[in-house]
């Protein structure tokens, strides 16, 4: 009975001692991702409601291109905004101006490059599964999403990922087709197009800026 | 654009170890997906040892930085929540020590309104001298009660993450319990063995 009774004690103290408040974990979780990625994330609309994984990638991407068109269709439009954005220019001549979408970009080039680093071994060890291939997916879709942006304006990138963009459709389609020579094709195209090589370079380039 | 979403759809759902693995590659998506599956509890766990909502947020936060930074070290030898749990119950500790007090809880007995039981049948006067003696116990004691009587972990988890034997484990529990017990006696008599 003794022993009953402290338990239930205890049992009422699970209940009410020191009973933890729902925190801002949105709000908390920008503070980790500025300290551990040294960038603050975009908040999510809510913890009850969860996005797939990559959508909010392709929404900042395609707001991007949609404020980049907007932005070309009215500098034209306008000699008036065209001095304005003169008059800012000059002012503003000293400034560094920023990559557009170097953050992405550099984080994208990233996981490229790793899978497609991985893939030879991965296919060999017969690893290339569906969730390797979605990976391999989602990254084509980055490719296209991001060759449609500002990033792809600088020529050699614009190249890059172009070349990026055949070679993960390659990679993408070996789902129902894991043979040799499919691998093989992917395989001469990376070498024949120095996709590796430029990787690492595009992606280094935007690091040093 | 009927394949993007398919692609996005079919990536969202990965287990752990490739979540973790992600992560060390720079995926800053899997790192949410990761905090967002652990935070929780590990805001539970460090808002129980403190008391205060704005040290847990911050040794929560702690938690997560220290645990992304140090996740190339994670060899998959226990459960990731197990190794989490444990940073959590560091950066506490220490902390703590640091400030060299524990937040005491604001409420003294005498504003206790006794206001009968309620559906656990607890006495609001009892239950917060019971409070008051959990506060007041030895740290590795208080670190024990809460984690198995509050949090419900097993004496297992709870060894795993304060690094000492399950027999320990149980010993301290044994211990603090007793200690409350005595705490309470002047109250509920029937409780001291």
């Amino acid at each position: 009975m003794t022993e009953d009774r402290f338990d239930e004690l205890m049992r009422d103290a699970a209940q009410t001692y020191r009973k933890p408040p729902q925190p801002d974990f949105d709000a908390m979780w920008n503070v980790v991702a500025r300290d551990s990625f040294g960038v603050t994330n975009p908040t999510r609309a809510g913890r009850s409601f969860r996005l797939p994984r990559g959508i909010g990638i392709a929404a900042t991407l395609l707001l991007g291109i949609g404020i980049g068109r907007a932005t070309v269709t009215f500098k034209s439009a306008s000699p008036t905004s065209a001095r304005t954005v003169a008059t800012t220019d000059a002012r503003t001549d000293s400034l560094p101006e920023p990559a557009p979408y170097s953050t992405e970009t550099s984080q994208y080039l990233g996981q490229t490059a790793a899978l497609l680093i991985a893939l030879p071994s991965e296919v060999k060890a017969g690893r290339a599964n569906e969730q390797f291939l979605s990976r391999a997916g989602e990254l084509l879709t980055r490719t296209r999403l991001l060759l449609d942006s500002p990033a792809a304006n600088d020529p050699t990138m614009r190249n890059l990922l172009e070349d990026l963009e055949l070679v993960l459709a390659q990679v993408v389609h070996l789902e129902n087709n894991q043979s040799r020579t499919e691998l093989d094709l992917i395989n001469r195209a990376l070498e024949q197009r120095d996709v590796i090589p430029r990787l690492r370079t595009a992606a280094a380039d935007i690091s040093a800026n | 654009m009927a394949n993007t979403v398919v692609a996005f759809q079919s990536a969202y759902r990965v287990s752990e170890p490739d979540l973790i693995a992600r992560v060390l590659a720079g995926d800053r998506i899997a790192a949410r997906e990761l905090y967002d599956a652990h935070s929780p509890r590990v805001y539970r766990l460090a808002f129980r040892l403190t008391g205060d909502a704005d040290l847990a947020r911050e040794f929560t936060q702690d938690t997560f930085v220290r645990a992304f930074g140090q996740l190339s070290r994670f060899r998959g030898d226990s459960a990731l929540s197990t190794w989490l749990h444990r940073i959590t119950v560091t950066v506490v500790a220490n902390a703590m020590r640091k400030v060299k007090r524990f937040r005491e809880r604001e409420t003294d007995l005498e504003d206790v309104h006794p206001l009968g039981s309620d559906s656990m049948g607890v006495d609001p006067v009892l239950r917060e001298r019971l409070h008051r003696a959990i506060d007041q116990l030895p740290e590795i004691y208080r670190t024990t009660v809460i984690m198995h009587d509050i949090e419900g972990y097993t004496h297992t988890e709870i060894a795993e993450v304060l690094g000492v034997a399950e027999g320990t484990c149980k010993s301290r529990l044994s211990q603090a319990r007793a200690q409350l017990r005595a705490s309470l006696a002047d109250l509920a008599p029937e409780l001291e063995s």
